[in-house]
């Protein structure tokens, strides 16, 4: 009996397998004429051989095992509110964010980074935002939570949070990006994965309130030229912002994909600074201060400043800019044989829309338009995919963005003749996956992080 | 201050834009550039019927003049704080011998000024929503922590004990982390180093920075270290104003900062028995070695063509068009690729890798 139902199931797959590629070779008649198995197999002229159907699986015995295995479909699944707060399929355990014990000498002052190999789409599910502390996560009541502006304004305010949520709401997606994401590779190349390579980064929905209308209704005095925000956390992490950068698109939110900040990312609310170092986009957000010259503190002067080779250093690099990834494929993966690969990844500019992603596969020397798979948002990550027929070859796959100020990604080289190997900030030229020679499967399709 | 600036970028230059073909994409705009000195005067219009391109190489040069934008010379002339491209303006507050050098966003960034004027300056249909609640300046004392780098918000000069003292605080409550002499500990940053900040080679380590050798103005430090430290219990009532001055003059002694010059032109050191408080910290913020050597980041300074075919051999590859010479990650002595060193001598625990390694 079972092995009845092995067979037929065996015949049906393949044979819908077939099916469908008449279908589309009709043009979707066949899909038309409704009964799509019994219908089209009959009107074929080619007679169904279950012997050469089975034959694609012959040398891949797993593929078709788990026909064997009806129990799964007929056990009775767990039932609702199991989870009150739903969690990933145990399947998706390897799907974590990361981070290398050897970056810093405390967890509390250290960074996670997002799983991009594993991602979909442009937006980070909450539980996979990266993470980057400087004095750990506080776990604040939302109730005893204040903001407060005040210095150079008409008029200081204090808000609770029911306040702020009275304000008109914006809802916007963005990323957000460590400046330091990519900083493991000025020296060269150290790990093979996107995780570790560019993961130091999220992209998620936000919902909060405008900054500029806060700040109107405190009322900024003339000499105000520039904003500290400045976090309830242990490090009072604060940064200058001048008045014309927060007045343009940045907001308080607190709301990320639709649910409450997680505390990782500052709950009950953070600042948003669309394009800009995620180190402005202060956490825990208590004390907004309006105040004539920069502050100069530790964070934009000892950190986040960026060394040159001649021992000068840039500083207040607030925007992030544009930059592309494949993550598909990517050193996590194997190539699995030449052939058809929908090539995929992300791009994103600090300064505005993605306006293009070229695709390399030879180094650089020729460059193909990938088509965007997403929609495409003002400071938020863009997804793209690039059909490529790969011949088995070693080959070296890089992606390029061009932005809508017309800034195109330049390539490593260039950015290290320029700004030397000593920075730790701002790595944003273009990484290349090596692809080695299929040579018949013997080096397992392995794809490797090397670096021009 | 611009000097320093000039010499990398200029070393860098002529290498990455030697050999740029040009590429087939055309300025749009009809707007006529008018030169005026080093650049047009109507440069925004420019970028605004560019369709705020304002990085595009193209757009550059018609803003720039020719040969501006891949040249020498025209990365020399973005550094001129007139420049509508470079983020650098007048350093304008006194506080050292560059003051307290403010940064600001392009006028060439059309988009973020216009978006700032219309939601600030032009908007006159602003009515406050009386949400919130007034509050006195005077309530925020104990959250107002902040000290700018002019030294404003510093404790009055009354406050402060000797470097000495100071130095015994510190042992008390830093020491385990940063080192007795601040030379760092455990893996926590070292608090005064004084390496050069230029690596011999490319693939050494990147120089430390800390206090002495780096940082741009000392009232950060103590803005800092109140703030932020001792790691697990900052801004600690029980070290005080009081201790975190006298924390902050040793670490300045350890940093050999002057505090000003004699008559021979010696510098002058903090002594064992000196008073240490917001006068002091901010004579020393005018002698802070490395102040003169940062400036407003005036990024992009790379101008690429989108290059589709063919592309010169400066942007393929290793930068000489070859495809093949590419770095890997470095090789333990057994051969295998040094990723996750401490998880592979079994000093860290396993976990943190992934496939493939
Ligand atoms: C438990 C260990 C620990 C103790 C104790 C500690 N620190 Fe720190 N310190 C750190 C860590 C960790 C950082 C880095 C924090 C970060 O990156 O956000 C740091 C950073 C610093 C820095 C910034 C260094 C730089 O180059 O940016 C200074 C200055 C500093 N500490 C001073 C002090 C002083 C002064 C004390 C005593 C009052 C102290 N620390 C006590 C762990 C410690």
């Amino acid at each position: 009996m079972t092995d009845k139902i092995i067979e037929k199931v065996a015949i049906q797959t393949d044979e819908s397998r077939n099916q469908s590629r008449r279908a589309f070779l009709k043009g979707g008649a066949a899909v038309a004429s409704g009964v799509l198995f019994t219908q089209a197999a009959s009107a074929s002229d080619i007679k169904f051989n279950p012997k050469k159907a089975v034959a694609p699986y012959a040398n891949k015995k797993e593929i078709t095992d788990v026909l064997a295995d009806q129990k799964s479909r007929k056990a009775l699944g767990f039932g609702v509110r199991k989870y009150p707060y739903g969690l990933p399929s145990p399947f998706e355990r390897e799907v974590q964010r990361r981070t290398l014990e050897w970056l810093t000498p405390d967890s509390m002052a250290s960074i996670t980074m997002s799983p991009l190999q594993s991602l979909h789409g442009i937006i980070t599910p909450n539980g996979l935002h990266f993470e980057r502390f400087h004095g750990g996560v506080p776990t604040i009541d939302p109730d005893k939570h204040r903001l407060v502006i005040h210095g150079l304004v008409e008029r200081p305010l204090i808000f609770t949070m029911d306040d702020l949520k009275r304000f008109p709401s914006v809802s916007r997606i963005h990323f957000v990006e460590c400046p330091a994401n990519g900083a493991l590779e000025w020296k060269g190349v150290q790990l093979n994965s996107v995780q570790w390579t560019h993961g130091m980064m999220s992209c998620v929905e936000y919902t909060g309130v405008r900054l500029s209308d806060l700040l109107k209704e405190a009322g900024i005095k003339p000499e105000g030229k520039w904003i500290i925000p400045e976090g309830a956390d242990a490090s009072g992490m604060s940064r200058s912002i001048p008045l014309e950068l927060a007045m343009d698109d940045c907001f308080v939110a607190y709301a990320q994909n639709g649910e409450a900040l997680r505390r990782e990312q500052g709950y009950p609310i953070r600042l948003v600074v669309p394009g800009c170092e995620a180190n402005m986009w202060v956490k825990y957000l208590r004390r907004i201060m309006v105040h004539d010259v920069p502050m100069q503190h530790r964070e934009e002067t000892s950190k986040y400043t960026e060394l040159m080779p001649d021992g000068t250093a840039q500083r207040f690099s607030w925007y992030m800019e544009a930059n592309s990834v494949i993550t598909y494929p990517s050193p996590d993966f194997h190539m699995q044989g030449p052939g058809k690969y929908y090539v995929r990844g992300i791009a994103w500019s600090g300064r505005g829309k993605v306006d293009h992603v070229d695709v390399s596969t030879d180094g650089g020397k020729n460059w193909q338009e990938a088509h965007f798979t997403s929609a495409v948002l003002d400071k938020a990550w863009t997804r793209f995919e690039f059909e490529w027929d790969w011949d088995g070859k070693e080959a070296f796959l890089m992606s390029r963005v061009t932005d809508e100020t017309g800034y195109v990604q330049p390539p490593m080289p260039q950015m290290r003749n320029l700004e030397g190997t000593n920075n730790v900030y701002h790595r944003t030229a273009m990484v290349t996956w090596r692809i080695h020679d299929w040579n018949n499967g013997k080096d397992g399709g392995r794809i490797q992080n090397v670096q021009y | 201050m611009f000097n320093t600036k000039k010499i990398i970028l200029v070393a860098g230059i002529t290498a990455v834009f030697a050999g740029l073909s040009a590429c087939n994409e055309k300025l749009t705009s009809n707007v006529t550039p008018i030169m005026d000195g080093e650049y047009a005067s109507n440069y925004v219009e420019i970028i605004k019927a560019n369709d705020g391109k304002y990085l595009d190489s193209k757009v550059i040069e018609a803003i720039l003049g020719k040969g501006a934008t891949h040249g020498r010379d025209g990365l020399q002339g973005k550094l001129d704080p007139k420049n509508p491209y470079s983020f650098e303006v007048d350093d304008s507050i006194d506080g050292g011998n560059h003051g307290n050098s403010q940064c600001k966003v392009p006028m060439a960034f059309t988009r973020v000024q216009d978006s700032a004027a219309k939601n600030y300056k032009n908007d006159a249909t602003f009515v406050a929503k009386g949400f919130g609640t007034p509050i006195a300046e005077a309530a925020l004392e104990k959250w107002n922590i902040t000290v700018d780098g002019d030294g404003k918000g510093l404790p009055d000069s009354s406050v402060g004990m000797t470097v000495e003292e100071g130095g015994a605080v510190y042992v008390q409550f830093c020491a385990m982390c940063h080192g007795e002499f601040g030379e760092g500990a455990k893996g926590y940053l070292a608090l005064a180093v004084d390496e050069d900040l230029i690596a011999s080679d490319p693939k050494d380590p990147a120089p430390m920075k800390s206090v002495g050798n780096y940082w741009p103005y000392s009232a950060t430090l103590f803005d800092y270290i109140r703030r932020t430290m001792p790691f697990w219990t900052p801004n600690a009532d029980y070290i005080g104003d009081k201790g975190y001055l006298g924390i902050t003059g040793y670490i300045m002694q350890a940093n050999y900062i002057p505090i000003g010059f004699d008559e021979d032109g010696e510098s002058m050191e903090l002594e064992d028995d000196t008073f240490y408080n917001a006068e002091v910290l901010m004579k020393q913020n005018k002698f802070m070695k490395n102040q003169g050597n940062f400036f407003c980041d005036h990024r992009p300074i790379i101008h690429n063509e989108r290059c589709m075919k063919d592309c010169p051999d400066t942007m393929v590859g290793d930068g000489s068009g070859d495809i093949h010479n590419f770095v890997e990650a470095r090789k333990l002595p057994d051969g295998t690729p040094q990723y996750n060193v401490p998880q592979r001598l079994n000093e860290a625990p396993p976990g943190v890798g992934h496939t493939g390694m």
